[in-house]
């Protein structure tokens, strides 16, 4: 009789193991061995939902509309969505419902790629914040040229060209749908700098003595090579452009070694030599905002969204914005504490900085493409548009009939506008097919040369590290 | 024939084939949670994704590793971080349990007291050692911020450079930020190492220690050629725990220096983070892993063979 309970118990194990890898081979997809192009045209051909039962959209975004917390980085997203989600679901009752997944901003393209990769579940719309990561998604068949639909709906006129360009693949396919455009300003204490942001390196140079003077710093910026090198995309970019310089030969291949990068790193390590910028900016962890928090530096290069995370605030008369959330921001630039300025240009050049599209990825393996239609459609209504732009995009609008937007013409978008007009931004990777291994790889270098061996050779390692890269091109 | 000699032949095909069907679950589970991923990784690191798909590149993976100069450095951090992480740990937790051992007052406090890292996840404890020591504004700024401390201008440990490397470029003396993360991963370690060579102290018999204190010993002779000896295979499985540790964890280098600064606690762990999960290249961080496995594998024989526990245990 024992036996025949082990016999039973042993097949009865098998077959749970056996189901298990089963029903895990019928749920996956097919591996994605296409080209991105083939995968839309599968994806597209998916069975059609049933028009009677209500139909689930899976959104990835880097905001959480369960998170209550009123001091929350992500507040304004958060209740964002929080806001939003009902009004879709009410929209389009008895047919769609919006399901949103929170997921880490920092880790949410890799999660996609890897879950792509895997065949396993995918959200019918990936909220994307970085137009970089397209580059990855196109390498990795993540995402569905929506060209083809995007080209016979009403509001594909109204895009800003640059928008639809950053988001076009070097085929030719349109692998995101543009919404906002981030670039980046630079965040400014009035009683810092009283008489504007200065315009050239050597004004900045002799403010910034003016400013060490009175034991204060004149800059703070991400100079750490934290977060796979992302303090390249903002001020050290930013510099770089202000100086005339570039990363690449528009041919796909790395060129550092040129007089305008070697002007701008000079120009970095001399600010870094004279300590015109405080030690916390090279810690990592974004810690470098805590110094203009404070007001020990005078101004802070960054993206126009990053006056979210910019709280509480104290101002050099010691008044405090203190809140805890995006508001403190706003509230010190309608008083006139900080203003928003464009970075300085050098030896004629215009002043440079860089520039993100956020918008929406289709991933490869949606399940949902009518809903997805439907819903970006949506959020290319004017007023549902605005709200996207301004509270989850953090950034101007693509659509051109937005900008005139109400929400647009508060201080902190008409002055970042200003700065903008006369500033020439561009993505820092240009041409660059591998911009997360560029990224760290440059930034790596930078830090070497600005930070720890202040009398290296700029040109000598400049060129090792360009000669790196292309190697593997 | 009878009916009793048919049988018999099937029951004991049965008794002999009973053994393997038991672990036959075990051994699915296993092909399924171990094998396939390392075969699925051996496949991943002669590939690299393209638009077209997966492409055969040969060692071509291997070869752009060697090429890479942060590789190199890598593998530099990845040396001093453990020889410092497992010696430190192994002395320091030696010491303690060589004081618990001695049945102090207290003793079952200090022991849970001593428990409070091990339950601490790594991403956390690495957290509050960032804390400690963030420059301006760290609990421990004011201190080591101190220029008549640490002249001439203080130390930041998570920005400060780099000493001038003794050995060409060797990393070593190792960054302060390196200092502190051996520091850090052996506070998180000692707990458990410190609880294993306790209770293997505790299984050494007194009749052979109170002897050897009869025939002369002192405290250092007794440490050194009785209780050594006799808890050396503990002291094995304690090393093998912490060269795993050392060599593959990521947690606390991801919260404490994120790698940094520079490049200067750059281990392989977080190369091999970094390459796969921020640069999205699977091929190059499988052929990364593989060689980690080795570097795991010699590291682990090459602590048998000098240690000899095999032969010991023969």
């Amino acid at each position: 009789m024992k036996r025949i309970w082990l016999l039973l118990t042993l097949i009865l194990l098998l077959s749970f193991s056996l189901a298990a890898c089963a029903s895990g081979g019928s749920q996956a997809p097919p591996a994605t061995e296409n080209t991105p192009s083939a995968q839309t045209s599968s994806a597209e051909t998916k069975e059609e939902p049933s028009p009677t039962k209500v139909h689930d959209i899976v959104t990835w975004y880097q905001y959480d509309q369960n998170n209550t917390d009123p001091a929350s980085d992500e507040r304004v997203g958060n209740e964002y969505l929080r806001k939003t989600i009902p009004e879709f679901n009410k929209a389009f009752e008895g047919k769609w419902k919006w399901v949103n997944q929170p997921k880490a901003f920092d880790k949410m393209t890799t999660e996609l790629v890897a879950a792509v990769q895997a065949g396993g579940d995918v959200p019918d719309i990936f909220e994307m914040s970085n137009t970089q990561d397209l580059v990855d998604f196109y390498r990795h068949g993540v995402a569905q040229d929506m060209r083809e639909w995007a080209q016979t709906q009403s509001w594909w006129d109204d895009l800003d060209p640059a928008g639809v360009t950053a988001c076009t693949g070097p085929d030719g396919g349109l692998y995101c749908i543009p919404m906002a455009e981030r670039p980046q300003i630079v965040y400014v204490w009035k009683d810092r700098f009283p008489d504007g942001f200065p315009k050239t390196p050597e004004e900045f140079m002799k403010k910034a003595e003016d400013l060490k003077s009175q034991d204060l710093y004149a800059i703070t910026f991400f100079g750490s090579t934290d977060k796979g090198g992302e303090g390249l995309t903002r001020a050290i970019w930013t510099t770089i452009a202000s100086f005339g310089g570039k990363l690449d030969d528009s041919k796909g291949n790395m060129l550092l070694n040129t007089p305008e990068n070697v002007a701008a790193i000079k120009f970095i390590r001399e600010i870094v030599a004279k300590e015109y910028v405080p030690e916390i900016a090279f810690a990592g962890g974004f810690r470098e905002e805590d110094a203009f928090k404070d007001a020990s530096a005078g101004s802070f290069p960054t993206g126009l969204f990053g006056y979210r995370y910019l709280n509480p605030l104290t101002a050099p008369s010691g008044k405090k914005y203190d809140k805890g959330n995006a508001e403190d921001m706003l509230d010190a630039i309608a008083a006139g504490d900080i203003y928003v300025s464009s970075y300085f240009g050098a030896d004629g050049h215009k002043p440079g900085c860089g520039i993100d599209i956020a918008g929406f990825v289709i991933p490869v393996g949606a399940q949902n493409i009518d809903g997805v239609h439907d819903y970006i459609n949506w959020m290319m209504e004017t007023e549902q548009n605005a709200q996207w732009v301004q509270a989850a995009g953090g950034g101007f609008p693509v659509l051109k009939s937005t900008r005139s937007h109400e929400l647009f013409q508060v201080p902190l978008y008409k002055e970042a506008g200003d700065a903008l007009e006369v500033s020439e931004c561009r993505p820092w990777y240009g041409s660059l097919q591998r911009p997360n291994e560029a990224q760290e790889q440059i930034m790596d270098a930078i830090y070497k040369l600005i930070k720890e061996d202040p009398t290296a050779d700029i040109e000598k390692v400049l060129t090792k590290t360009q000669e790196e890269y292309n190697a593997n091109n | 024939m009878s009916r009793i000699a048919l049988i018999q032949p099937k029951k004991r095909r049965f008794r002999n084939a009973l053994p393997f069907w038991l672990i036959l679950p075990t051994i699915i589970v296993l092909l399924i949670v171990q094998v396939y991923p390392a075969l699925y990784t051996m496949w991943l690191s002669f590939h690299e994704r393209e638009p077209k798909g997966w492409e055969y590149v040969g060692l071509r993976n291997f070869q752009r590793l060697f090429h890479q100069s942060l590789f190199h450095e890598s593998i530099g951090h990845t040396i001093v971080f453990l020889v410092g992480y497992a010696s430190l740990t192994m002395i320091a937790g030696f010491f303690i349990a060589l004081l618990l051992n001695r049945k102090l007052r207290l003793s079952g406090l200090y022991i849970t007291l001593l428990f409070i890292p091990w339950i601490l996840a790594d991403i956390i404890a690495g957290m509050v050692f960032r804390l400690l020591v963030i420059p301006d504004y760290g609990l421990l700024a004011g201190f080591l911020q101190n220029p008549t401390i640490f002249p001439p201008k203080g130390l930041s440990v998570l920005t400060a450079v780099p000493p001038h490397p003794w050995f060409g470029s060797f990393p070593f003396p190792p960054a302060p930020a390196m200092i502190l993360l051996i520091l850090a991963s052996s506070w998180r370690a000692l707990p458990f190492i410190t609880l294993l060579l306790l209770a293997a102290m505790q299984t050494v018999p007194t009749e052979v220690i109170e002897s050897s204190r009869i025939d002369g010993a002192n405290g250092w002779q007794i440490v050194r050629f009785i209780m050594t000896p006799l808890m050396l295979p503990t002291m094995v499985v304690a090393l093998f725990s912490l060269i795993l540790t050392g060599v593959n964890s990521v947690g606390m280098i991801f919260s404490l220096t994120g790698g940094g600064p520079g490049t200067s606690t750059e281990v392989l762990s977080y190369l091999l983070y970094t390459i796969g999960w921020s640069q999205l290249r699977f091929g190059r961080a499988a052929s990364l892993a593989l060689i980690m496995a080795i570097v795991n594998w010699l590291l682990i024989s090459g602590t048998l063979r000098l240690t000899r526990v095999e032969e010991r245990s023969r």
